[in-house]
Order: C-alpha cells, then sequence, then structure tokens
C-alpha cells in the first residue's frame, strides 16, 4: 500500500523514469472559480501536475470535470485563481499581455477538435501565419511551412483551401500550423473528436512520431481510448480534482479486464 | 523572470490588409449587406452635394442671363434698337461675365460703330479717351465701383445724346456742364437687391434643414454598419480565438478590424458617390434640360465633392468599427477551445 502510495507520488511528479527531469509544465497547487453574478463554480480545487519534456500525457475526465480548464491553464490561455503554472520555468501570472502572446505564439501549439483552421487562407497560409506573427519573413515562412507540411504528409495540398480537404487532412494542417515555430509543447483538445476510427488512429500515431523526431511535448485533452496506448501518462480527472495518474501497461490491464467480464 | 520569454511584436500592416481584403472575400453577402448601407448613405450626401452644385451652377446661369435682358430691355427703352447706332464704352477694373455676356447682346444688334475703352472683344472698336465720345448716342460704364473715377465728363465729351448706361450703382458725375445735358440711369435697381437678400436667407434656411437630414442619414449608416460588424464579430469568435491562441496580440485583431471596415467604407463611398451624382445628374437633367446642366456643372467641385463623401464614408465606417473591434480584440482565446458554439 505505502509501496503503491509513493509510485504514485512519483507518477504524479512525473519521474517515471530514473534521474533529474526537466518539467515543461509544472502546475502547483491550482484553483480555479468561475464567477458569474453571484454564484461561483468552482472548476479546479487544486490541481498538482509536472510534465517532463518530450513526454506524450493525456487528460482523462468527463465534461465539467474541469479537464477544459486545466488545460487552457496548462496553455497558457487561463490564469490561475490561486496556485502557480510554470511554463518552461515561468510563472505565467507574471506575464503581461504581450508576453502571453509571445509565448503562446512561440512555446505552445495549439490543436482543436474542429481544426480552426482560417477559412479564407490556404493550407500554406494557414500554416506560416503563426510565423508571421513571430516575426519571420514570408520567404523563409513558406520554405519552412511547406517542410513542415510534408511532414505532416501533405506535402502536395499546400495551395488548397480548407473547405477541399477531408477531415483528417484538415487535422493535418492544423498540427503543421502548430508546429510553425517549433513549440516545446503540443497542446491537443479533442484532436480526434471529430474523425472516424481510422483517420483518428492516423493521427494518434502522427503525434507520437512528431514527438519521437521533434522531442515536442505533447498534451491531449481526450476521451478517446485510442489515444491511451500511445501516451507515457494518463491523468484523471474529475470534480477539479486529480484522482489519479496511470500507465498505458495499468490500463491495458482495466480495459482488458473490463472487456473479458 | 526567465530570459527565454520575450515580447510579441506587432504584424506588418501589409499582411493585415491581406488577411483582410480575404476576409471580406469569403464572406461576400455579409460584406456587400455592409458595403450597402454605407453605399445608401454616402449616395445620399452625394446627390444632395450634387444637386448643390447643379442648382448653382444652373441657377447663376440663368441669374445672368435674367440680367442680360433687364440691361438690353433698358437700353431698347433709352434709345430703340441698337442697330445703326454708334455706341462707346468704358470698362473700369474687372469686366464682369454679365457686362461681357450683355456687350456681346449689344454687338449682335448690329451699331454702325462701337467704340471701347478698357476693354477688348470682338465688335469693339478699341480707342483712346478723347475719342470715345466721338458722335456716340449712348455711353455705357462698366466695371467695379472701386476703380471707377469720380467723374466721368471727359468721356462724354462729344456724344450726340448725352446718355449713360452704368452698371456701377450710386456713381456721382462731375464736370458733365456744357452741351445736353448727361441723363443717367443705373441698371439695377435697389428691388433687385432686396429681392437676392431674401432669396439667400431663404436659402440658407434651406441650407441647414438639408444639412441636419444629411447629418441624421449618415448617423443611420454609422449604427447600421457598427451593427453589422459587431455581428461579424460574434460570427466569427472562433477564428479571432484562433488567431490569439497562434500569437495574435489584440492590437492586431484591432487594426484587422478597422482595416476591414476601412475598405467597406472606401468600396461604398466610391461606389456610393457615383451612383449619387449620376442619379442626381439625370434627374436634374430631366428638369433643366441636359444640355443646360452638364454645360454649366462645376466638375472640378463635383470632384471635390465626391472626394469628401469617399473620406467622409471611409472615416465613418471607421469610426463605426471603434465598438466591434474592441469587442473583438477583448476576446479570451481560451474560447475558441471550445469544441460547442
Amino acid at each position: 500500500m505505502t509501496a503503491s502510495h509513493s509510485q504514485t507520488e512519483a507518477l504524479f511528479r512525473g519521474e517515471t523514469e530514473a534521474g533529474k527531469l526537466d518539467h515543461v509544465i509544472r502546475a502547483v497547487d491550482v484553483h480555479k472559480v468561475f464567477r458569474m453574478g453571484d454564484s461561483e463554480t468552482r472548476a479546479l480545487a487544486g490541481v498538482s501536475l509536472d510534465v517532463r519534456r518530450g513526454e506524450y500525457l493525456s487528460i482523462m475526465g468527463p465534461s465539467g470535470s474541469g479537464k477544459s480548464t486545466f488545460f487552457n491553464m496548462v496553455g497558457g490561455l487561463d490564469k490561475p485563481t490561486s496556485g502557480k503554472v510554470y511554463i518552461d520555468q515561468v510563472d505565467i501570472a507574471q506575464l503581461d499581455p504581450y508576453e502571453l502572446a509571445w509565448l503562446r505564439c512561440r512555446k505552445v501549439g495549439y490543436i482543436f477538435q474542429t481544426f480552426n483552421l482560417i477559412q479564407v487562407m490556404s493550407c500554406i497560409e494557414n500554416v506560416t501565419l503563426p510565423m508571421a506573427f513571430a516575426g519571420m519573413d514570408s520567404e523563409e515562412a513558406r520554405d519552412k511551412g511547406l517542410d513542415i507540411l510534408q511532414r505532416v504528409g501533405l506535402g502536395d495540398r499546400a495551395l488548397h483551401k480548407p473547405a477541399e480537404m477531408s477531415g483528417g487532412q484538415q487535422q493535418r494542417v492544423a498540427i503543421a500550423r502548430a508546429l510553425a515555430n517549433s513549440p516545446d509543447i503540443l497542446l491537443a483538445d479533442e484532436p480526434t473528436g471529430n474523425l472516424d476510427l481510422k483517420t483518428g488512429e492516423e493521427i494518434i500515431n502522427l503525434f507520437s512520431r512528431l514527438r519521437d523526431e521533434l522531442g515536442v511535448t505533447v498534451i491531449t485533452a481526450t476521451h478517446d481510448l485510442k489515444m491511451l496506448k500511445t501516451s507515457d501518462r494518463i491523468v484523471w480527472i474529475e470534480d477539479g480534482l486529480i484522482t489519479r495518474v496511470s500507465t498505458p501497461e495499468e490500463m491495458q490491464i482495466e480495459i482488458g479486464e473490463v472487456g473479458g467480464h | 523572470m526567465n530570459q527565454s520569454i520575450g515580447t510579441q511584436r506587432t504584424l506588418p500592416l501589409r499582411r493585415a490588409v491581406h488577411i483582410a481584403v480575404s476576409g471580406i472575400r469569403i464572406r461576400i453577402g455579409r460584406s456587400l449587406v455592409t458595403v450597402s448601407g454605407v453605399v445608401l448613405g454616402i449616395a445620399f450626401l452625394m446627390s444632395n452635394l450634387t444637386g448643390q452644385i447643379v442648382k448653382t451652377a444652373v441657377s447663376s446661369e440663368r441669374d445672368a442671363r435674367h440680367k442680360v435682358d433687364l440691361m438690353m430691355s433698358l437700353v431698347s427703352a433709352e434709345m430703340g434698337p441698337a442697330g445703326g447706332r454708334t455706341l462707346a464704352v468704358a470698362a473700369f477694373g474687372q469686366v464682369s461675365d454679365v457686362e461681357r455676356a450683355f456687350l456681346a447682346r449689344v454687338v449682335a444688334a448690329g451699331p454702325a460703330a462701337f467704340r471701347a475703352l478698357g476693354v477688348a472683344m470682338q465688335g469693339l472698336t478699341p480707342v483712346t479717351a478723347d475719342a470715345l465720345g466721338d458722335g456716340a448716342s449712348l455711353l455705357f460704364v462698366i466695371g467695379d465701383a472701386a476703380s471707377a473715377p469720380a467723374s466721368i465728363g471727359d468721356l462724354t465729351r462729344g456724344m450726340s445724346a448725352r446718355v449713360v448706361l452704368d452698371t456701377v450703382a450710386g456713381r456721382a458725375y462731375a464736370g458733365g456742364a456744357a452741351g445736353p445735358e448727361v441723363r443717367r440711369a443705373p441698371f439695377f435697381g435697389q428691388e433687385a437687391e432686396q429681392q437676392e437678400a431674401e432669396m439667400a436667407a431663404a436659402a440658407r434656411q434651406e441650407r441647414f434643414r438639408i444639412t441636419w437630414i444629411i447629418a441624421v442619414s449618415l448617423m443611420v449608416t454609422v449604427v447600421t454598419v457598427a451593427n453589422a460588424l459587431l455581428m461579424s464579430v460574434t460570427e466569427r469568435f472562433r477564428e479571432i480565438g484562433t488567431m490569439k491562441c497562434l500569437g495574435a496580440l489584440s492590437s492586431f485583431i484591432r487594426t484587422l478590424f478597422l482595416i476591414e471596415s476601412a475598405l467597406i467604407g472606401m468600396a461604398g463611398s466610391v461606389l456610393g458617390a457615383i451612383t449619387g451624382a449620376a442619379f442626381t445628374l439625370v434627374i436634374y437633367g430631366f428638369t433643366y434640360r441636359f444640355g443646360t446642366v452638364f454645360g454649366s456643372t462645376n466638375y472640378g467641385w463635383l470632384l471635390l465633392a465626391g472626394g469628401g463623401a469617399v473620406v467622409c464614408g471611409t472615416l465613418m465606417a471607421m469610426a463605426a468599427a471603434i465598438y466591434p473591434a474592441r469587442v473583438a480584440s477583448r476576446m479570451v482565446p481560451a474560447d475558441a477551445l471550445r469544441s460547442t458554439v
């Protein structure tokens, strides 16, 4: 019992591997309260989590669990009511809007369930937009954009508009856009939610490959059990708290048990 | 503070314009509705301005013709038809267009001789002051009051009948003692001046009323455009949030909406100015005859009014965008992550 408890604690700190670990995200006792007039909603009630550099982390939880709030927090999209969130050792609560924009531009790549490509722009324009925000000149951005599109398997679709592509292809473009400024973190919110089984699996494998090739940290919020087996750790959030952190191996057993029942 | 965090810079304007243009193009239906709001407002403004310009031109031409008619009737009252007689004209200072038109009419009547001092025109014989009056039965004195001499006695020397018609009101004559008495008749009476003042007062009142109507219609345009842009912001909250996630500054979002609105305003006001002017010219063409309208309209003024209307429309559209742009720029990027609208 004691042994498993300390093992769980180690999991919370992301110390599944030996040696001193480089934490790209640290959340320390994060609380978040939303106020709407007189009513208060406690979305997060003291969440602590460390995420290793190069880790593939899945956040699971039912809707209304605080999963999305936590997810926004680690992506620098929202600030905690109390507690600290460090992205690359920087307390995001201390950042001004310009620094936050800078962080969102270069440190984090966002991927959405609904792809959120800018419909009026072609693939390459979508991918190079964050580069333009980062101040890169357009020639260089174009070369790099084509390179990234090649990497996600869409080298021949650069001039297509999002509306001319399938869901899986659009999500690949979105991933390419997220990679535009070589971020440390890829933040994906239900990336397979709008995709069929096969395409979803391809996207998951793409994340896995990008993690291996580029060393980027992948954090996904998901319901998709397919996502679990490629993850290094799975974090479960319920009622604003982390209820457990597990490895895919443990999950496999559980799912197996359920399946065998 | 960690050294690795930098400060986001603003995007070049060219890129923002490019994004704004494609934003308008993709939502062409909505954009056209917004544009048409500006078109209507500016067309109304331009049609009023054009009307003013055309009316001024037409009425000043009519006014001039009326004055020349008046002068001619005075001439025939004094001496009967001008044909076959010896006439003289002395001009001092600036000769007005009306006076020139009058002289042309007199020349057209076919006088035996028409001697002139200080004014050159076809049909007039330039002479010196000494020879001017010689044998003439009628002398016209024209030009502005400030340049006119106190005495025209010398000019009337040798005239067969000393009748002087003068456009300068209230001039006193001296030195015409010898020979037949100088009969003097001013061209325009006091009555005309009073009438003119009354008309000017009525015009001022009318101008005020029209200005007020135009102001209200432009305000309505601003509100319409603001409303359309506000809807467009709500429609695009996901796109705006996504851009913020990608590192767009709030100021960039604001700039984007201001540019878009300026472009809409410019397109709408160019279209509005052209349709407003064309419509009004045609309408006045039917009322006053096309020849008169197109011949007498001052196109320089018309162009200036058009330019003014375009600038006005563009600024109005930008003013209308201020509030929607602020709403857009304050949107929270996390909203874009929400999968349900």
